[in-house]
């Protein structure tokens, strides 16, 4: 009897609230009286970060190989990169699922360009490709962040640097993903040499890009949950395309 | 649109070789609108400690006026300077004082002690503070600076390498951010000076 009353006292309570909340303040909303619907999200990050350097007859990609769900790591070995042609490659940070897809599409469309033109298609025309097929999906996008690096026609480095619509600028060095806030003015400063009144009077070396792109990893590991596990590097040059594994640390 | 990123500022210590540096931003500004170009946020309390502040401007002010009063009140009831250590732990209980309103600010702390080794600590804006023996960053600006500290740092540096590796930390970070910049200010104490210089940046 007791608690019978205790439930009757507060139902009332809550009866003579309710109307007062919506009306009194207006800032105590109730979710009977608005309710929300939980939307599926086609969206998801896979976390990963990317980077690309170009130099005078090389190009250099490099991306981790961590991929990650919230705080959790799916795998530790995922590859981002993928190799487009002998001189131009492609590596994608972002949701990995679209990151599939897009290589996909565009390993498929590279092969009916060879079929039909009976040659490769150069990194330039891959870059404008890519920024096509990404604006193709203006009203529903691939979540992807890309770097396409290449030696274009005239046998020197390019480095390609997308959103995830296709807007695309040609850089001499760039990051994408997770980690490139952390990346981005370390280059600025040592690939660039903004900030900086003496310069270098010569130009880096392939071997020498390759140990600043694995610092720079070093870094975005230290400080980023999202990057780590290992990168992937490739090393384009008008001969060809070498790859090499460098492990980061795994916490 | 976030507190912390309303004015935009960018702070950095870092340690040496019985030496540390502070460095800032000179940026004062209102979202997009800059207002002016050499706004201080490196406040002295005492010859071997120096607080810098990021985070809304008219709290930086009013919170380094507080603590620059409590300093002077511990030197005239203790008859000499407060330790850095003690001054670090000052900042933290005066920001958690204000736990449920609290200042928006976080602050850096760089000293040295009278050892002369370098002393570094930031905390958070309700003072639960990180001691390290390396950098410690702090403002709008923190991923670009942990990268470029991360990468350009190393230990036991001397007050002239510290200098241009500082300098180059701030000024490649803050030009990755539109809030900070227009120039830097930075201060190196030593055992026997405090030299400090105006950084020339990008002024956009």
């Amino acid at each position: 009897f007791f608690l019978l009353n205790i439930n009757c006292f507060t139902g009332m309570m809550m009866a003579a609230h309710a109307p007062g909340a919506a009306s009194a303040s207006g800032k105590f909303t109730s979710v009977v009286e608005n309710p929300k619907e939980a939307r599926f999200s086609p969206y998801v990050s896979n976390g990963g970060t990317v980077v690309g350097v170009a130099g005078q007859d090389y190009c250099v990609l490099a991306s981790d190989t961590r991929l990650s769900l919230g705080f959790s790591i799916l795998s530790r070995d995922c590859p981002r990169v993928t190799k487009l042609t002998s001189k131009c490659c492609i590596a994608t940070a972002g949701m990995q699922a679209d990151t599939l897809a897009l290589h996909k599409m565009l390993q498929y469309r590279l092969k009916m360009y060879k079929h039909q033109n009976g040659k490769e298609m150069s990194t330039d025309a891959i870059a404008q490709m890519l920024s096509i097929t990404l604006y193709n999906k203006r009203f529903f996008p691939y979540y992807t962040f890309n770097i396409v690096g290449g030696i274009d026609p005239n046998g020197e480095g390019a480095v390609y640097s997308y959103d995830a619509i296709g807007t695309m600028e040609k850089m001499k060095y760039t990051a994408t993903g997770s980690g490139a806030p952390l990346i981005e003015p370390f280059l600025d400063s040592q690939v660039g040499y903004k900030n900086q009144l003496i310069k270098p009077d010569r130009e880096r070396t392939k071997d020498e890009a390759v140990e600043l792109v694995k610092d720079t990893f070093a870094t975005a590991g230290e400080r980023d949950i999202y990057t780590g596990d290992a990168v992937d590097i490739m090393v384009m040059t008008a001969d060809g395309l070498s790859v090499e594994k460098f492990p980061l640390k795994q916490d | 649109m976030s507190i912390m990123e309303y004015n935009g500022s960018a702070v950095v210590a870092m340690s040496g070789k019985n030496c540390v540096g502070i460095s800032s931003d000179r940026r004062f500004g209102v979202q997009a609108q800059t207002l002016s170009t050499d706004s201080q946020k490196i406040f002295q309390m005492n010859d071997k400690i120096l607080i810098g502040l990021t985070g809304l401007n008219t709290d930086v002010l009013s919170f380094s006026d507080q603590l620059r009063m409590r300093t002077k009140m511990y030197k005239l009831q203790h008859d000499r300077d407060i330790s850095p250590q003690a001054f670090g732990k000052l900042v933290s209980t005066l920001l958690y004082e204000r736990r449920f309103g609290p200042y928006f600010v976080e602050p850096v702390v760089a000293g040295l002690t009278n050892e002369n080794q370098p002393f570094l600590t930031g905390t958070d804006l309700i003072g639960a503070p990180v001691f390290t023996d390396d950098f410690v960053v702090a403002g709008t600006a923190t991923e670009q600076l942990f990268g470029t500290c991360e990468s350009l740092y190393k230990p036991e540096m001397e007050p002239e390498e510290l200098f241009e590796v500082m300098s180059q930390c701030l000024l490649s970070a803050v030009d990755r951010d539109c809030v900070t910049g227009w120039g830097g200010t930075i201060h190196i104490i030593t055992p026997d000076k405090t030299i400090s210089r105006t950084l020339r940046g990008r002024m956009d």
